[in-house]
């Protein structure tokens, strides 16, 4: 869907930002848990319409730092800036407002099974508020985005694990995020389900999304040949440029 | 200002499915509602009734000037102007002998007793209403003694013995009321609390999918909210429907007993205030019951 290269150009920057700033920040951040550190000083900086892959073995710390993005954890130290937000001093009433902005993906889906398909793309745009007739039609041409307008009135128990990934994925796109965060989004899923998530995930990052997917998938990783951040114990060990050698 | 109208809509319709979502619970928690209504409303009626016949009587009798049986019809109403003409009464009505025997036997109900008669016993009488600002215990004696020193007046009755006792019995019948009100408003609040509760337990995955992409605490607390407010309206309106038949079927086999009891003729039902003062209360609890279960359930 998308080759490797630059990032393409954002069709519509955000005000006051220019393309190729940094959306993300973080400064010397480390996140512990009593004694155990789960991110230990942490800094780096992914700009506007990257897609980064992050990588590393279980309990190196991917998760942790994908929450602290959405403001799901604090970090214990350092600083982070989200879309210019401090996320460790926001307030609990200026979660939602980032959110609205992060789009983000799991690996378990994280779909309400009593809701249809298009219910559960549709909640990203009602807890704005926004009109049901537009809610209907964003969510309908999200769907066809993803090729499951068809699927639209069923549940998701009813779905196989890729069409639920791609549910996900509609929903945490149907707001238009600056930001796509993507926590091992193909760990369920089989190798051709994989790349049909991943070619979604990087045409988003293709029309200006910043995109983020935490995997251990090596394959994934030298297949799309972005950006990787590796962790190690919490530590950032390696940080390759697109297309680097691994 | 649209934002906030198609968000109501939301809120109702999640509200609505969270109540279809666990019907049972919510049956059980409207159930108590109405449980609770009920002895509440019944209270409500009785105290109404008796707040009726005390302002009845304050608007009609508060003196009863017994005449002499020789007076004249002419000097009767003689005596009914002069007295009308005093400080203090608002208002007179000669009642003869023969209104007298009358009111009686229909009291009554043609009893053998009256048939018996060969003369009439009763005598001709003054009924007496004071202006409102000469009602107090006090002014009625001084009222009453004025009158019984008239020639022609046998007696005054100044019926403020037993207004006081019914008085007081209202005040304790309201004041067990306020009690049991208590009661019965805190079981209620803890279950339908204990209810909300379940349902927002039962609904913490959906919940924490909605903070996930970017829901307020406000948007999700309101629906439970909401619930919480239906459970308590429909409790209530269950409630007095039930007391409302219960009113029906009771009062007609009671009649009598409650006429020579409590002095009530035609007892009426709630006023709509009353009836709008049960479902709204049943709402508010509902609504507070709601807001503690979601203050005390952690929705983040």
């Amino acid at each position: 869907m998308t080759g490797p290269g630059p990032a393409a150009p954002t069709a519509r920057p955000p005000a006051g930002r220019r393309a190729g700033d940094p959306l993300i920040r973080l400064f010397h951040v480390s996140k512990s848990y009593g004694a155990s550190f789960a991110l230990r000083d942490v800094s780096l900086e992914v700009r506007k319409g990257e897609m980064v892959f992050l990588t590393g073995p279980s309990g190196a710390g991917k998760t942790t730092l994908m929450k602290l993005l959405f403001a799901a954890e604090r970090p214990s130290e350092g600083q982070i800036l989200v879309l210019g937000r401090n996320v460790g001093r926001l307030r609990e009433s200026g979660i939602p407002a980032l959110r609205r902005r992060v789009g983000v993906v799991f690996q378990d889906f994280k779909l309400i099974a009593t809701r249809t398909v298009e219910d559960n793309v549709a909640l990203a745009l009602e807890v704005r508020g926004r009109p049901p007739r537009e809610v209907r039609a964003k969510s309908f041409a999200m769907l066809k985005r993803v090729g499951l307008q068809h699927r639209r009135h069923q549940h998701p128990p009813s779905l196989s694990g890729g069409e639920q990934q791609r549910v996900a994925l509609a929903r945490a796109l149907v707001n238009e995020p600056a930001i796509l965060v993507a926590d091992e989004p193909t760990g369920n899923l089989d190798a051709a389900l994989t790349l049909e998530i991943m070619d979604l995930v990087a045409a988003a990052a293709a029309r200006g999304t910043t995109v983020m997917v935490a995997t251990h998938d090596q394959a994934l990783i030298r297949r799309y040949a972005r950006r990787t951040l590796r962790l190690d114990a919490g530590r950032l060990v390696e940080d390759l440029p697109a297309g680097g050698a691994r | 200002m649209s934002a906030f109208f198609h968000q109501l809509v939301y809120f109702a319709r999640t509200a609505l499915r969270g109540l279809r979502a666990s019907p049972v619970t919510s049956a059980v928690s409207i159930a108590t509602i109405a449980v609770a209504v009920i002895p509440l409303g019944g209270l409500l009626v009785i105290t109404g009734n008796m707040r009726a016949l005390l302002d009845a009587y304050g608007r009609e009798r508060h003196l009863t000037a017994f005449l002499d049986p020789q007076l004249a019809d002419a000097q009767a109403e003689a005596l009914a102007r002069h007295v009308g003409a005093l400080a203090g009464v608002a208002h007179v009505e000669l009642v003869s002998r023969e209104q007298a025997l009358e009111r009686f036997r229909k009291r009554l109900g043609g009893s053998a007793l009256l048939e018996a008669l060969e003369e009439n016993p009763l005598p001709a009488s003054l009924e007496i209403a004071l202006r409102p600002e000469d009602r107090s215990a006090e002014r009625v004696r001084a009222v009453a003694a004025a009158i019984e020193k008239l020639p022609g007046v046998d007696e005054v009755a100044g019926g403020e013995t037993w207004i006081e006792g019914y008085a007081r019995a209202l005040a304790l019948v309201r004041g067990a009321g306020a009690g049991l009100g208590a009661v019965l408003a805190f079981a209620t609040l803890l279950v339908v609390a204990n209810t909300i509760r379940l349902a927002v337990y039962a609904r913490r995955d959906e919940l924490e999918i909605l903070a996930l992409v970017g829901a307020s605490r406000t948007f999700m607390r309101t629906p439970f909210l909401i619930e919480g407010v239906v459970q308590g309206a429909l409790g209530g309106a269950i409630g007095l429907a039930l007391l409302y038949g219960a009113f029906r079927v009771v009062v007609p086999q009671l009649g009598d007993a409650l006429e020579l009891f409590l002095g009530w003729s035609d007892p009426s039902f709630l006023s709509a205030r009353g009836m709008g003062l049960l479902i709204g209360g049943g709402a508010a609890f509902g609504l507070v019951g709601a807001a503690i279960a979601v203050a005390r359930t952690r929705i983040s």
